[in-house]
């Protein structure tokens, strides 16, 4: 026997740590730049939890768990894409257009649209709204559209070209319903909805980053789980099997890991899109063959994109900053279609 | 019997494409399946690998049904190649043949020098070991049969589902893999069933053979009793006749061209 051949790819040492350091940085320039001009000592100070009162105020509970609730789900919404893009072998499958975010946007809507009668019928005074219930709300709704789609889909035994399809008009039909809810209802509350709807991260707290931490400690963890059976999901599904993988329990894992992380993050920060989108491509055209990088690289970009969206959103409305998920709709068309372009 | 199959019936829908199938083959041998097309050669093939479900009938390997394995468990024993495989764009060879492991590794047992060692030898034995980097869109039709080959191969079964496998082979690669074939039931005891088109090199590699059609069991038996029969020119719906071209060889069809006998007017 000669010797073996080196079938795997070695990615070179400095990729990921690369990777990391942009990620880390993109994080402290958002610590450091924001709305209300804070000198780096004072920010300094107020990280370790010195300095005045105002400075350790707006770093610590307003830009931090902004950040970080940015972050987790900036690795949510990419990582979910990542994926769906692998179960269902179309680059163009994203959580945000695959009936997840529409199920949380209608599960949203009907949410405040009930507790307008229920809480306080006739009034609208907005201090009262339930904002705190809103994460679950739309991760509950997120995950149901889900399940529906899958059910759909394994009712009729469907190819993974169809669970887009079949989730990209599930997704259609929930938006239309949210729409004409939303439409003919026309109460204050519209403000709260429209301002979810766009993807934002405007105050932001703690409170969100622990919503969404579980989430991403258990989605991540399971991730080494399931790297073989991802790399087996992205064959046709006779060829997966015939290679010894459960297809049907493997694909139904997958798809429950991605919908749980990407509706998660919808009810938290609202549909931002593109990133699920175009993240996943931008670490695939980095590493090349080297699969081993695309999740790492899947994960900092993630970050990277979300609190850089974000800082760039807060630095260009400055008081009336720009939503992040208006940014990404903006940035996001130019590079997916570039993107486009260099796949074949 | 390595893998047998008894009174296996499949229907897509309203079209029945296989009727009561019968297969016995023994450890080392090689089955030749043939039949023209759309005669259910690859329907036998994914019900006998557990791809598909049969209406009727069972299909057993190591004389355990496979219906109720695992299938990891049935990939352990049954190594198949389908007849038009996809990859995934971006992968390698050697990642491919990699994949042929799985069945061994699981979801989380790192590879060992014995799963290395299988993944090397499946792409020597496949003439691939230069290609081991090189992207599978990146290769000629011919050369991407090969590694799919090797992924098989590297399963390391003992029973080899293999569907057409040199349908896109020049004529030194269909030899080089119907050589392998031969050298794998003869040196490993490895049992083969293989759908091929090629009569000729059916009859001459093949223990035994299984002819198709309609989805039906036209003739099970060695290859010169099917020479006897008449049943090719019937069901392919040529004219010809077996010829004996060496002594010990299996006889060769020789198949009538219609412009051979009717000259240009
Ligand atoms: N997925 C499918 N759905 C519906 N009908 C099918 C399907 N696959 C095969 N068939 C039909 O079943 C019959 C047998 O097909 P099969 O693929 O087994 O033929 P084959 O002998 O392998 O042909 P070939 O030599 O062309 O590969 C054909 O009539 C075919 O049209
Ligand atoms: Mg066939």
């Amino acid at each position: 026997m000669s010797h073996a051949p080196q079938t795997v790819s070695r990615a070179p040492v400095w990729f990921v740590p690369t990777s990391v350091a942009v990620a880390v940085l993109s994080i402290m320039l958002a610590v450091f730049i924001g709305v209300v001009d804070i000198p780096p000592a004072d920010i300094l100070a107020a990280l370790q939890g010195h300095g005045s009162a105002e400075a350790k105020s707006i770093i610590l509970d307003i830009r931090l768990p902004r950040i970080l609730t940015g972050m987790l789900a900036g690795i949510h919404f990419a990582v979910a894409g990542l994926i769906l893009q692998m179960i269902t072998r179309n680059p163009l499958a994203d959580p945000s257009i695959m009936g997840v975010s529409q199920g949380a946007t209608l599960a949203v809507s009907l949410f405040l649209l009930l507790t307008v009668y229920i809480d306080n019928p006739g009034s609208n005074t907005l201090a009262e709204l339930p904002i705190a219930w809103l994460p679950g709300v739309g991760a509950v709704g997120g995950l149901a559209a889900g399940a529906v789609i899958y059910l759909l889909a394994f009712r009729q035994n469907l190819g993974p070209l169809r669970i887009t399809i079949c989730g990209i008009a599930v997704g259609a039909v929930l938006h239309a319903v949210a729409i004409g809810l939303i439409a003919g209802w026309g109460s204050a509350r519209i403000e709260i909805l429209l301002e979810w709807l766009s993807g934002s991260l405007y105050a932001r707290s703690w409170r969100h980053v622990m919503f969404l931490l579980p989430f991403t400690v258990v989605g991540l963890s399971l991730l080494p789980l399931l790297r073989r059976s991802l790399d087996l999901l992205r064959f046709d599904a006779p060829v997966a099997r015939s290679f010894g993988l459960g297809y049907r329990f493997h694909f139904s894992l997958a798809l429950a890991l991605s919908c749980s992380l990407a509706a998660s993050a919808v009810g938290v920060v609202g549909p931002i899109i593109f990133v699920g989108l175009i993240v996943p491509h931008l670490a695939r055209l980095l590493a090349g063959r080297r699969f081993t990088l695309v999740l790492p690289l899947t994960i900092t970009l993630g970050i990277v994109v979300v609190t850089l969206g974000d800082l760039a959103g807060r630095v260009l409305g400055q008081a009336e900053e720009v939503p992040i998920g208006v940014i990404t709709a903006i940035f996001g068309v130019p590079v997916l279609i570039a993107l486009l372009r260099r796949v074949p | 019997m390595s893998l047998s199959c008894s009174g296996l019936s499949v229907t897509y829908g309203a079209r029945k494409a296989l009727t009561n199938f019968n297969l016995a083959v023994a450890p080392g041998e090689v089955r030749a399946l043939i039949g023209p097309n759309g005669s259910g050669k690859s329907t036998a093939l994914q019900a006998l690998a557990g791809l598909i479900r049969p209406d009727e009938g069972r299909a057993d390997i190591d004389g355990a049904p496979i219906a109720v394995m695992s299938r990891r468990d049935i990939a352990r024993r049954l190594a198949f190649l389908p007849q038009q495989p996809s990859a995934p764009d971006e992968m390698t060879v050697g990642q491919l043949v990699r994949q042929g492991r799985f069945a061994h590794v699981g979801l989380f047992r790192s590879y060992r020098p014995e799963d290395e060692a299988a993944i090397a030898w499946a792409l020597e034995s496949t003439g691939l070991s230069d290609f081991a980097e090189r992207g599978l869109n990146e290769l000629s039709g011919g050369e991407r049969q090969r590694a799919w080959i090797s992924a098989a191969l590297a399963q390391e079964a003992q029973t080899l589902l293999l569907d057409e496998p040199t349908s896109f082979l020049d004529i030194g690669y269909q030899i080089e893999v119907l050589d392998l074939v031969h050298r794998l039931s003869r040196d490993r005891g490895v049992s083969i069933v293989m759908a091929i088109h090629d009569l000729n090199q059916a009859m001459s590699i093949c223990d035994r053979i299984s002819l198709l059609n309609h989805g039906m069991l036209a003739f099970d038996g060695e290859p010169r009793d099917l020479a006897a029969t008449g049943l090719i020119e019937e069901v392919f719906r040529v004219k010809g006749q077996f010829v004996q071209i060496a002594p010990h060889a299996p006889p060769h069809f020789d198949v009538e061209l219609a412009r051979w006998t009717s000259p240009p007017s």
